[in-house]
């Protein structure tokens, strides 16, 4: 066993290939990023991703050259556009939908603790008054 | 010899008993319909009786598969498949439920179990109701005896039997197998007790202060075998596919949280009805729709309509028999709801929105919402799939921005909801009571920000939710006990003892909540301050990682039962620990499995998976911190216990002293 300890760190490169692999679908996996797989083809789309990001190339543009080829399927995160639109609308619409219903539901069911009284008629009213009035004398 | 004739006569009885249990399942479901139309009501005793001689046939089934799979009768086609004569005895009790034909065989048998628990408790508690809900629970049984007979039949034979078995999935054969299954399997159908209890109420017009009490305990256990099935589930994720993390949002996982979400609503909803009289055809509809998605969910996983990793069966025919008897299950239930609901009304109003009630109904309206996102984003890639051959994908990035603000508002009324009364709540009163316990929140907040620069935003509004919750739990606690040593004198110990137990009900529901606020804090410390590395490294080598420094001290060969494998030797040198990851070649499979090895302390797991060897003497090394993960499995087991803590509590329901209120009068 070595004496001399040496401290390895992990290649930045590794780690921006990582990142970027992370928001990428392995195509041919159930359900992996291509930051997870073992797959063939993860191997290698890992391996391309480095060379473009060697070659300069930005985060967005990566993803494109992934998305031209694979269409939006590769994308783990779906677009707000196209076919992924109503995806992300779905949970909006089920709030207002839902916390509507529950508000009109409660809103239905709302009774104050007691009925306030009806105003007594006429003859009731004069029957009360006579009553005080006996009581008074 | 004679023991493996024993067993090949054993599969024949165990198939055989199958086959009848489908024929006396039934009569059970159809005997109490007879006995209706005939004018006969004695021949609806026909399925109490059924219940329990089904459960019996069922078992002796089971148990021939248990044999046959024990003694590696390889005659057996789904042991053959599934087994190996090297598998560990342990793993091949498992691997009954190791693959499709098994899986579905021990939902029946649960299934069976249920119903003869059901029909035993109720020969006393509920018996003029006892054949209607049995009835229900018997057509059950036949529709899924129906799919195991008929399409995926793990009696199956195969001639020449093959000398050696096919060996389980490396994958399943670890001790999460042979609990989560069963725990997942266990709440499923465990929603289909509520559920005869429902279509018995719809259909009998039972008066819904008379059912509320029973649906109530049986959501809370089927509640609580499912919440600790997805628990164990994610911790054997966790420690088994070596990815780092517990839950990936995955199609299969999320058939299970469906009925989960809306059971959980169910469970608060009931509460409502018990106390407040309100909500019971929201209750049903409720029951209905969780154990819908309990078929849902099994059609999913068994139909093998999923790309997924744990779609290992895919066969059309299945699919389109689980699909269909979904489709008749949902009609015949939401079609007598429709018809029949109506006649459970409510009977009180609501006083007032700031109410213990209103916040259920919000609390409802977010795990409804919750559930219906996760439906619609786990159904969409498959419907656009499958009408435009468009393919996208939906995966955790997409789940975690939708539901992690849900899961904060739902925080946020976990942490309000108990100190909010019944009926109407006075201002003033609640907000002198809220007042320390959120500035501990927003204190909470603030810490998380300052501490650790850049978060999230998720990051401190989850602990400061977490810790507002916290504090409002023991303040309301220490608040009755305070009260209860004012009355009675008593000792702090007896106090706080008396008080738990005095309304196991109310501290149960606490324990549970006190669990969620724990397993918040451990998503939140995993999900947002995960650090990792993935290195090169040579035989002294040493990586540090948020602080961990681990040297790597080399490989050596392994042998293992069924498995040769290289373990890879690392220290951590700032506690002297050895962890020991593993690279396995199974027998019969070619590709080799991680297996990963874990540090764990409250604070941060260190979790090292070996990879791939790029050169003789370097292997690659995935070494992940992950922060307060123990939180999650610990929050997990006060689940557990809260659940207990509320099942404890044998007062009678309502419905017996209504009935014992009555029967005098007669």
């Amino acid at each position: 066993m070595p004496v001399l300890a040496a401290q390895v760190t992990e290649d930045p490169l590794e780690r921006q290939m990582l990142e970027i692999a992370k928001d990428l679908r392995c195509t041919v996996c159930q359900n992996q990023p291509v930051s997870e797989s073992n797959a063939e083809l993860a191997q290698d789309m890992r391996s391309i991703i480095r060379e473009q990001i060697k070659a300069g190339k930005t985060r967005d543009q990566i993803m494109n050259y992934f998305v031209e080829r694979y269409g939006d399927y590769v994308l783990m995160k779906p677009r707000t556009s196209g076919a992924g639109t109503l995806i992300w609308l779905a949970p909006v619409i089920l709030v207002i939908v839902v916390g509507a219903s529950g508000f009109a539901f409660l809103r239905r069911r709302l009774r104050p603790t007691l009925p306030p009284p009806p105003p007594l008629s006429k003859q009731d009213a004069e029957r009360v008054r006579a009553a005080r009035r006996q009581g008074k004398t | 010899m004679l023991a493996s004739n024993l067993s090949l006569n054993l599969v024949e009885l165990g198939h055989f008993c199958a086959y009848l249990a489908m024929m006396v399942a039934l009569l059970q479901g159809a005997a109490p319909i007879a006995a209706h139309y005939l004018r006969q009501p004695r021949l609806a005793q026909l399925s109490v009786n059924a219940s329990a001689a089904v459960f019996m046939l069922t078992t002796i089934g089971g148990l021939s598969l248990v044999h046959a799979f024990v003694t590696s009768n390889f005659s057996v086609q789904y042991v053959a498949t599934n087994s190996n004569s090297l598998l560990p005895i342990f793993y091949k009790v498992a691997a009954l439920w190791g693959g499709h034909e098994g899986s579905l065989y021990l939902w029946v048998w649960i299934l069976t179990l249920y119903t003869l628990i059901v029909g035993w408790r109720g020969r006393k508690q509920y018996p003029e109701h006892l054949p209607a809900i049995l009835a229900v629970q018997g057509w059950l049984i036949v529709g899924f005896f129906g799919l195991i007979l008929f399409l995926s039949n793990p009696f199956d034979r195969v001639f020449p039997a093959p000398p050696d078995g096919n060996d389980l999935n490396p994958l399943l054969q670890d001790p999460g197998m042979v609990f989560h299954p069963p725990m997942l399997y266990l709440g499923y159908v465990g929603f289909s007790v509520p559920f005869a209890f429902a279509m018995t109420a719809l259909i009998t017009r039972w008066r819904s202060e008379l059912w509320i009490g029973l649906i109530r305990r049986w959501a809370l256990i089927a509640w609580g075998f499912l919440t600790t099935g997805i628990i164990l589930g994610g911790w054997w994720a966790y420690y088994e596919l070596g990815w780092g993390g517990y839950w990936a949002w995955d199609p299969v996982e999320n058939a299970s949280f469906m009925p989960w979400l809306l059971g959980t609503a169910l469970v608060h909803s009931i509460t409502v009805q018990d106390h407040r009289r309100m909500l019971h055809t929201w209750n049903i509809f409720l029951v209905i729709s969780t154990f819908s998605l309990s078929l849902l969910g099994t059609f999913l996983v068994r139909s093998g309509v999923l790309s997924s990793v744990h779609a290992f069966a895919v066969d059309p025919g299945r699919g389109a028999y689980i699909l269909v008897f979904m489709t008749v299950v949902l009609a015949i239930s939401f079609g007598i709801f429709m018809v029949k609901g109506r006649y459970q009304q409510a009977e009180e109003a609501i006083t007032s929105f700031m109410s213990r009630e209103s916040l259920f109904v919000w609390n409802n309206v977010l795990f409804t919402v919750a559930c219906g996102s996760v439906l619609l984003a786990t159904l969409y890639p498959l419907a656009l799939d499958a009408l435009s051959g468009q393919k996208i994908t939906v995966a955790a990035q997409y789940f975690n921005a939708v539901m992690v603000p849900l899961f904060l508002a739902l925080m946020l009324l976990m942490a309000v909801g108990p100190l909010v009364p019944w009926r109407k709540a006075k201002l003033d009163r609640l907000r002198s009571r809220l007042l320390w316990p959120f500035g501990i929140g927003i204190a909470t907040a603030v810490a998380v920000i300052l501490f650790f620069p850049p978060v999230h935003w998720t990051g401190p509004v989850a602990a400061g939710l977490a810790l507002f919750a916290f504090s409002n739990l023991v303040i309301d606690f220490a608040r009755a006990v305070s009260q209860r040593r004012a009355q009675l004198q008593e000792p702090l110990g007896r106090a706080c003892y008396k008080t738990v137990l005095g309304n196991r009900r109310h501290y149960g529901g606490m324990t549970v909540h006190f669990g969620i606020v724990i397993i918040a804090l451990g998503l939140t410390g995993s999900g947002l301050f995960r650090s990792e590395a993935t290195v090169s490294m040579a035989p002294g080598d040493v990586v540090e990682v948020a602080g961990e420094r681990l040297r790597f001290e080399g490989v050596r060969d392994l042998q293992g039962t069924n498995y040769q494998a290289i373990q890879g030797r690392l220290t951590l040198l700032n506690s002297g620990r050895v962890l020991l990851p593993e690279r396995r070649l199974y027998m019969r499979q070619q590709a080799p499995m991680t297996e990963t090895s874990i540090d764990s302390t409250m604070a941060r797991d260190v979790y090292v998976v070996l990879a791939e060897s790029s050169d003789r003497n370097k292997w690659a090394v995935h070494v992940y911190v992950n922060p307060l993960v123990r939180f999650i499995w610990s929050g997990g087991i006060i689940i557990l216990l809260g659940i207990l803590l509320s099942l404890s509590s044998f007062r009678r329901p309502r419905a017996d002293k209504v009935a014992a209120a009555a029967r005098p009068a007669r």
